[in-house]
C-alpha cells in the first residue's frame, strides 16, 4: 500500500513591532549613522544595541550614549555554505565590541579576502579592530551597517 | 517525596516516519512507556506534553497530538531543547508537590515534515535585531567554537574526535538515526558549513518521540526505578553578546550549566562527578557544545578541556560520554534533551542493551536550549538519593 503525504504551506505575513528603544537605535542609524547604546541604571553597563532595560537587573536602561564607531572583534565565524532563504556564502559574521560598549554586537565583517578561509580565519583569531562602515543610503535598520577590518 | 523513571519509550529516530501521523508516533512512544512501567493509562494522574515550535511541524497546536486517556490535568511545555528536559522536570515537581502520583511525559519532535528547518530555525531568534542575520544553530555553535580554540586551544582534530567517538557510540544504539562509522579524518574531510564547523560535525535533523512515565515512591512496586536524585533548570540572559564580557562567564563557560550542575549534585549528594558519574548523557548537537560542558559538569578544568577528550579514548576510568550517541546519533529537537534523560535510565535501569556502561550507579543527562538561556541537569540513580 502506497504511504499518503499531503502537501503543506506556511506563508503567513507578519509585521513585527520593534519597540520605542529600537525604533530610536534604528532613527540615529538612519539620520544620524551612529550606533547608540543605553545604560542600565542599576549595574551600570552600557548595553549595545540599545534596548528599554536590562534584563539581568530589570532595571530601565534610559540613558543614551553613542559608541564606537571603532571596535575590537570578539569572535566570528565564516559561514561557507549555501542554505535556503540565508544570504549566499561566504560571509563572515562575528559579535564586535564597539569602543564605550559593556556588550558585543553582532553584524556582517565585510572586504576581506576571502579566497583561503583558513588564513581569513587565523587573521580573524588575532581579534582585530574594526570599523563601523554604513552603506550609501541608510534605511533604519540593523544592515545599514557592517563592519571593516582597520 | 522521591520520584522515578518507571516507564521509557521511545520511537527511535529517523529523517522521517512517513508511515506515522504526529499522533501515531506519541501513541506509540507512550503505549512504550506504559508497557515499560506496567501501567494502563488509567493509571496516570496527568499527562504533560512537550513539543518545541509548531512550524517545525507545520502544526500550529501540536500539543492536540498528546491527547491521551481522558479526564486529566494536561500541560504543554515549550522551552527549545530543552523542551524535552523540561517536561519531565514539570512531572517531577507535580510528584514531588504530592499534585499527581503518576505522570505521563510525552514528548514530540515532527520536523521531518519541514522541508526548509533552517528557514524556520532562523525565526527563532530576535525579530528586530537578529532575523536580518545568517543565524542558524550551526553558526550560533561556529561563533562560539571559534572561541573556544582561542581560548583553550582546541583543535579541529578536537571537533573531529568528538565527532567521531559519538557517530561510533550510536553504532550500537538501534534508535539512533545515523548510522555510519565515521573516523576523525572523515569528519575534517567532510564540507565546512561554516567555520570551524564541518558537516559531519552537525548534529542530523531527526523525528521522533519519546515518552517516559513517573511516579512516586509508593508507585514503585516490582518495576525496576532510575530515581532522579537531582533536577535543576537554570536561565540565562538570552543576548549572547552581553556574556562576553561578563567577568568569570563568558560566552563559552556555560554559567547556566554550571549553577544548574552545582543545584542537582548538591541534591543528588554528588560531590566527586568524575568518579561517582560513569555515564553522561550531554545535549551537544555540536562538539563544542560537548566542550563547554565538561567545565560546566565539573568533569574537567576550562584549559583541560582539549586533554580530556584525549584521554577519553585511552582512560577507562573516566565516565562515559554519550553511551547512545548523543545528538550526533539523532537531534529530534523537541525530545533531544528528553532523550538524553531517557538514555540516562536506561542506563541506570541496565536496560541499555549493547551500548550499556557497565557498573552505573548514577548517570547525568544535560540540555541545552535556545542560545544556551535554558540549561537543565538530571542525576539519575540507582538508589534514591541519601
Amino acid at each position: 500500500m502506497e504511504l499518503v503525504t499531503i502537501e503543506g504551506k506556511w506563508d503567513f505575513n507578519y509585521t513585527y513591532f520593534a519597540g520605542e528603544s529600537a525604533s530610536r537605535f534604528f532613527h540615529e542609524l538612519r539620520e544620524n549613522q551612529r550606533i547608540m547604546g543605553t545604560r542600565c541604571t542599576k549595574c551600570e553597563k552600557l548595553l549595545v544595541p540599545a534596548r528599554a532595560y536590562c534584563d539581568v537587573c530589570m532595571s530601565v536602561t534610559d540613558e543614551w550614549v553613542e559608541v564606537g564607531p571603532e571596535g575590537t572583534l570578539e569572535t566570528f565565524t565564516i559561514i561557507t555554505t549555501a542554505f535556503p532563504g540565508l544570504p549566499k556564502p561566504p560571509i563572515v559574521m562575528a559579535y564586535v565590541t564597539l569602543d564605550g560598549a559593556d556588550t558585543a554586537l553582532i553584524n556582517l565583517v565585510h572586504g576581506m579576502d576571502l579566497s583561503d578561509i583558513e588564513k581569513a580565519a587565523q587573521k580573524l583569531n588575532a581579534l582585530p579592530r574594526v570599523r563601523v562602515e554604513f552603506i550609501d543610503e541608510p534605511k533604519g535598520r540593523i544592515t545599514d551597517f557592517s563592519f571593516k577590518l582597520i | 517525596m522521591s520520584v522515578a523513571i518507571i516507564g521509557v519509550g521511545q520511537t527511535g529516530y529517523r529523517r522521517s516516519f512517513a508511515d506515522k501521523s504526529s499522533r501515531e508516533l506519541i501513541w506509540e512512544a507512550a503505549r512504550l512507556a506504559l508497557e515499560d512501567a506496567g501501567m494502563g493509562i488509567d493509571a496516570i494522574d496527568m499527562v504533560i506534553s512537550g513539543v518545541a515550535p509548531d512550524a517545525l511541524a507545520g502544526e500550529a497546536s501540536v500539543e492536540r497530538t498528546a491527547m491521551l486517556g481522558f479526564g486529566k490535568p494536561f500541560l504543554r511545555i515549550n522551552t527549545g531543547g530543552v523542551t524535552g528536559s523540561s517536561a519531565v522536570f514539570a512531572g517531577n515537581t507535580f510528584i514531588r508537590a504530592r499534585r499527581a502520583r503518576a505522570v505521563l511525559v510525552v514528548g514530540l519532535e515532527r520536523m521531518g515534515q519541514a522541508t526548509s528547518s533552517q528557514q524556520v530555525f532562523n525565526t527563532i531568534f530576535d525579530p528586530v535585531y537578529e532575523k536580518d542575520f545568517p543565524l542558524t544553530t550551526i553558526t550560533m555553535a561556529a561563533l562560539r567554537a571559534s572561541m573556544l580554540m582561542r581560548l583553550y586551544g582546541y583543535t579541529a582534530m578536537h571537533w573531529a574526535q568528538i565527532a567521531s567517538r559519538s557517530y561510533r557510540n550510536a553504532l550500537r544504539n538501534p534508535l539512533a538515526h545515523i548510522h555510519r562509522d565515521v573516523s576523525p579524518e572523515d569528519v575534517l574531510n567532510s564540507p565546512l558549513l561554516a567555520w570551524p564547523i564541518h558537516r559531519y560535525e552537525a548534529c542530523p535533523m531527526s523525528e521522533g518521540a519519546c515518552a517516559m512515565v513517573l511516579v512516586d515512591e509508593g508507585m514503585v512496586g516490582d518495576r525496576i526505578p532510575a530515581w532522579i536524585q537531582g533536577a535543576a533548570s537554570i536561565t540565562d540572559s538570552y543576548a549572547m553578546g552581553d556574556r562576553i564580557h561578563r567577568p568569570g562567564a563568558t560566552l563559552v563557560d556555560l554559567l547556566s550549566l554550571k549553577l544548574a550542575a552545582q543545584r542537582a549534585y548538591a541534591e543528588a549528594g554528588v560531590d566527586r562527578p568524575r568518579e561517582q558519574l560513569r555515564a553522561v548523557e550531554l545535549y551537544s548537537a555540536f562538539s563544542s557544545a560537548e566542550a563547554m560542558a565538561y567545565p560546566a559538569l565539573g568533569l574537567c578544568a576550562s584549559e583541560d578541556g582539549p586533554r580530556f577528550v584525549e584521554a577519553q579514548f585511552t582512560d577507562p576510568t573516566l565516565p562515559v560520554i554519550n553511551p547512545s550517541g548523543g545528538p550526533q546519533g539523532a537531534n529530534p529537537v523537541s525530545v533531544t534533551a528528553m532523550v538524553r534523560i531517557a538514555e540516562a535510565a536506561l542506563q541506570v535501569r541496565e536496560m541499555a542493551g549493547e551500548r550499556q556502561v557497565a557498573d552505573v550507579e548514577r548517570a547525568v543527562a544535560t540540555g541545552q536550549g535556545g542560545a544556551t538561556q535554558f540549561s537543565t541537569v538530571c542525576v539519575l540513580g540507582k538508589r534514591q538519593a541519601a
